[in-house]
């Protein structure tokens, strides 16, 4: 049961790492707001579905909505929520100035939200949402467990497929072009807000699906539970795993999550310092991210550059991949992705030397023919 | 307005704390090129380091102020050499999470040697004054002072000294200085010690102010900093100071009409409305075109 209870866990991180390496991996928007859409989309599930609150106990709303419905109706809520805040943030503000403002609404988002008690209850939080369905499934709580696990994994893998999808598509493309150079891709006729905006509402839709299972999950939900620092390791696990390819983040949450569970469950932790456990795997997570920046940047698995399979619209941006390619040196995941990130193949071993990606960086290369590809090319991915 | 004046008194020892922690932020800023995240631990380092030390030299203030100025100094060479010069030449995103990794160890390395609880300094906070239409603790008046010393310091350093000619270079091309003959790698250094030493002052004070403290003092106030960074115009120290005054008191003064359990909100909607329209700080005139680290 301890497995499973921990596999669950990781699955619902995984989802919720799905839509923050959208966020940060494909778009480059370092969010740090992201963990308060899954607060938020755990908060309205509650509300939405435990009933009318028990005084001194307070909280809005207070409906009895069956769980499924109350989590899309708090899904809503939360891309609404995103919905303001990316509007502010997406516009203008990039790197660390985007990094601040998400950091600036979330603490904002959790001084509400702690010290407003009439709308979840302040710091006590609510809960109350026990194993919902367990009766009309007519379930023991270990097979309920197991259901529930099964039910995470199921969605986790309909949302990596959705995920890996739209990775492939011309928008998953045209995102990690804005990534690499904004002006490039609006030169060519991408408007980089509005795809910025889009990727980050569907990162926030994710966020908030996470938030209303893991309020299945934990059955209980206070601020103690979104301290801005849980989302340090989502963040660690996206890099361990490989930012920007869907399954190298599952495989990091994975590996990072039941790992330094499993490591740090048997360091010790003496009754007179019980935060030494929790302490020891904090420094463990910001260890693992300062590491992985510096010597392995692109994680375990790189991201895989798409493959468009008619390259006929893509090879007239011909001049466009070379400068893409040249200013996103230092950035991780440069050169060939870049070049494929907006519609043109490029297989990483072959280095012709009319490939521009591989060539000289700061112009375009002018001998290069339009589309300095050839059938070889064209292997499997 | 009795009222009023009062909350821009207090507003004032705010300020003068904020500005401290902001000219530090900035400096290093200016000679890294890098939003350091870790910078509100260099006060949890300063304050906590005067808490261990208060108890050897008995309630000596000035003992206390100079453990934390150089304990928060060992802080800012030691994450220079072992984090951001290591980082050097990467993008200024990827130097800031590997400084959100420090700021995650450092405050937790501060939790397992000090404990998650509050503690508290045992000084004296003297009793209060009437100066003029304000309202000050003896520690408030202390505490502005010694910010006003602290901020002449660095304008005497910055301005007037080949140190402070070396550090401006830097600030403008660090690779230019170089080859000028100017040992940047060691200016650099100097810089981050400098500005640990300012914010491990900051922290003592900050921590002498708010009464009780923990590990996430810091931290908590890292927000605040980087407002006032970014009012002034972040990488300038001068225009650092002022931004830090006027966020100092508007903070102030909306949270006694308010909760100042909310002062973070209305940081955040000041540093909001500063971005979008004076992303360059209120002392410049500029467009709120895209804004770049």
């Amino acid at each position: 049961m301890y497995w499973v209870s921990i596999f669950t866990e990781a699955g619902i991180f995984a989802i919720l790492a799905l839509g923050l390496d959208v966020v940060w991996g494909w778009c480059g928007d370092f969010d740090l707001a992201f963990y308060g859409y899954l607060a938020l989309g755990s908060y309205m599930t509650f509300v939405l579905a435990i009933g009318k609150p028990v005084p001194p106990v307070k909280y809005i709303i207070g409906w009895h909505l069956p769980v499924p419905i109350a989590i899309v109706a708090a899904d809503v809520v939360v891309v609404g929520l995103a919905a303001i805040i990316g509007a502010i943030a997406l516009r203008n503000l990039r790197d660390i100035y985007f990094a601040v403002t998400t950091l600036g609404a979330v603490s904002a988002l959790y001084l509400i939200v702690q010290n407003y008690t009439p709308l979840f209850d302040g710091f006590n939080g609510v809960y109350g949402l026990i194993n919902p369905g367990q009766a009309a499934l007519r379930l023991t709580y270990n097979g309920y467990r197991i259901v529930l696990l099964v039910v995470v994994l199921a969605i986790l893998f309909l949302a990596y497929l959705l995920v890996q999808r739209l990775s492939r598509s011309p928008f998953g493309r045209m995102l990690r072009a804005v990534r690499e150079d904004e002006r490039a891709a609006a030169a060519y006729g991408r408007t980089v807000f509005s795809a910025k905006y889009r990727a980050y509402l569907f990162g926030a839709a994710l966020a908030g699906l996470t938030g209303g299972l893991f309020a299945i999950f934990i059955s209980a939900f206070n601020p103690s539970a979104w301290t801005p620092q849980e989302l340090l390791v989502i963040y660690a696990a996206i890099l361990v795993g490989g930012r920007g390819n869907p399954r190298g983040v599952i495989l990091g949450v994975f590996v990072v999550y039941t790992g330094f569970v499993e490591l740090t469950r048997f360091l010790p932790s003496p009754a007179s310092r019980p935060e030494f456990g929790p302490s020891m795997r904090q420094i463990l997570i910001g260890f693992l991210i300062i590491l992985m920046l510096r010597f392995r940047p692109e994680g375990i698995f790189r991201e895989r550059p798409g493959v468009d399979r008619e390259p006929g619209p893509g090879a007239r941006l011909g001049p466009f991949r070379a400068r893409a390619a040249a200013t996103s040196a230092g950035s991780p995941p440069a050169g060939p992705a870049v070049a494929v990130a907006i519609g043109i193949e490029v297989q990483p071993r072959a280095a012709e030397p009319t490939d521009a990606g591989e060539g000289l960086p700061g112009r375009p290369s002018r001998g290069a023919p339009r589309d300095g590809h050839t059938d070889e090319d064209r292997g499997p991915q | 307005m009795g009222t009023f004046l009062v909350s821009i008194g207090i507003g004032l020892a705010t300020a003068a704390i904020l500005s401290l922690s902001a000219v530090a932020f900035t400096l290093e800023y200016a000679v890294s090129r890098v939003a350091n995240f870790a910078h509100g631990e260099f006060l949890t380092i300063g304050a906590y380091a005067a808490y261990t030390g208060q108890t050897f030299f008995h309630q000596n203030v000035i003992a206390a102020a100079l453990i934390a100025a150089a304990a928060g100094m060992v802080a800012g060479l030691v994450l220079n050499a072992g984090l951001i010069e290591q980082f050097r030449g990467r993008a200024g995103i990827t130097v800031f999470i590997a400084t959100l990794g420090a700021s995650l160890i450092l405050q937790n390395v501060l939790v397992i040697v000090y404990g998650a609880a509050n503690v508290s300094y045992t000084f004296a906070q003297g009793r209060l004054h009437h100066v003029g239409p304000f309202l000050w603790t003896t520690s408030d008046i202390e505490v502005i002072f010694s910010a006003l010393a602290v901020a002449g310091l660095i304008y005497v350093l910055l301005q007037r000294t080949r140190f402070g000619k070396a550090v401006r270079a830097v600030s403008q091309d660090r690779a230019l200085a170089q080859v000028s003959g100017i040992p940047a790698r060691r200016v650099v250094m100097q810089t981050w010690a400098l500005a640990g030493a300012v914010s491990g002052f900051a922290g003592f004070v900050l921590a002498d102010t708010v009464g009780t403290f923990s590990p996430t003092l810091g931290f908590s106030f890292l927000l605040l900093t980087i407002t006032a960074t970014v009012a002034g115009g972040i990488g300038r120290p001068y225009a650092t100071l002022g931004g830090a005054l006027i966020v100092g008191i508007v903070l102030q003064i909306a949270g006694t009409y308010t909760s100042s359990a909310y002062e973070l909100v209305f940081a955040f909607l000041l540093l909001v409305v500063l971005m979008l329209f004076r992303p360059n700080g209120v002392f410049i005139r500029g467009s709120a075109a895209a804004v770049r680290a």
